[in-house]
């Protein structure tokens, strides 16, 4: 079978085994440098207005601190399930590449039914897009990257299902290994709003 | 086909893949420095005025753990990923603390 004899002559690094791979992990490291600066300056809107409540609920008033820890233990599992799909991707074993992807995606969907609860929340308690620049800060920066996960679970998703047709080739191989790697960014870019958001929001205290 | 999948098996691997250790020691590493984070909050576990520098120092750590060994980026041809990545960082530090000190209402 043809699936057969690609996956028996796959090369030892199959994302990067062609220039077509090679570049499409390098043009991804300069995305995900755009991506860097785009979250980068909504963090520092947020640093900037996170002390202007207008009046509305604060961020020391809001947060929850279990809820948080649930979340980022989500996310970082999931990341950690991203990077066994691509030791798996090294091994060349598609089903266990489609299992940790499927864990991945599982963990990502807990993790954004989580942010959907707790931003309902947030607006039943009074704080909507426009009550303050606190608020639009904090819905633009966390939703954005909510955003990003709920685009890399439908990429995931889509992957899987064509990787289900097409086998794991030369060409299908990157795709995996890109798609694991904006996983972990998410994961990194998480890191800094658990701390610079939730944890500091609620300490209260004033940067510079 | 049988003769193949006997040649992939002694084929030796050109490019050596370390097991899944270290991604479980980055892991663990991960877990534990984001369980220091949460516990100097919640416990205010130390002074203060140090809470905030702490945990952001935390989460530069852990930020670099994962994009060096969860994204590769300790291996070799990754010159361009950290050029990204750090002119990336080059730019957030300049709006952070230009918004943090030029911005006032």
């Amino acid at each position: 079978m043809a699936n057969h004899h690609a996956h028996a002559v796959l090369p030892d690094e199959p994302e990067k085994a062609t220039l077509e791979g090679k570049n499409k992990v390098l043009g991804f490291w300069l995305f995900l440098g755009g991506e860097t600066v785009l979250f980068g300056s909504l963090f520092a809107t947020f640093i900037a207005l996170r002390d202007q409540a207008n009046g509305g609920p604060t961020s020391q008033a809001l947060f929850d601190m279990n809820l948080v820890a649930v979340a980022t233990l989500l996310l970082l599992t999931s990341s950690m399930t991203s990077v066994m799909a691509t030791l798996a991707l090294h091994k060349k074993d598609l089903k266990k590449i489609q299992l940790w992807l499927t864990i991945t995606v599982i963990l990502g969907l807990g993790f954004l039914a989580l942010e959907i609860y707790e931003f309902v929340h947030y607006v039943n308690e009074g704080l909507k897009m426009s009550t303050s620049a606190f608020s639009s800060a904090f819905y633009t920066l966390v939703g954005f990257h909510g955003a990003h996960v709920a685009f890399g679970i439908c990429w995931i998703i889509l992957l899987q299902l064509s990787a289900t047709k097409k086998g794991l080739t030369v060409v299908t191989a990157p795709k995996f290994y890109l798609a694991s790697l904006y996983w972990h960014f998410i994961d990194v870019v998480w890191v800094f709003i658990f701390t610079v958001v939730y944890l500091m929001g609620m300490i209260g205290g004033k940067v510079g | 086909m049988g003769a193949q999948a006997h040649n992939e098996e002694v084929r030796k691997p050109k490019v050596k893949h370390d097991g899944p250790k270290r991604h479980i020691v980055a892991f663990i590493g991960s877990l534990v420095l984001t369980a220091l984070a949460f516990i100097a909050v919640a416990y205010e576990a130390i002074p203060s005025g140090f809470t905030v520098p702490f945990i952001v120092a935390l989460a530069f750590v852990q930020a670099f753990f994962q994009l060096y060994v969860w994204m590769h980026m300790d291996q070799k041809g990754h010159e361009f990923a950290r050029i990204s990545i750090f002119a990336g960082l080059f730019v957030i530090m300049m709006a952070i603390i230009v918004f943090i000190f030029w911005v006032w209402i």
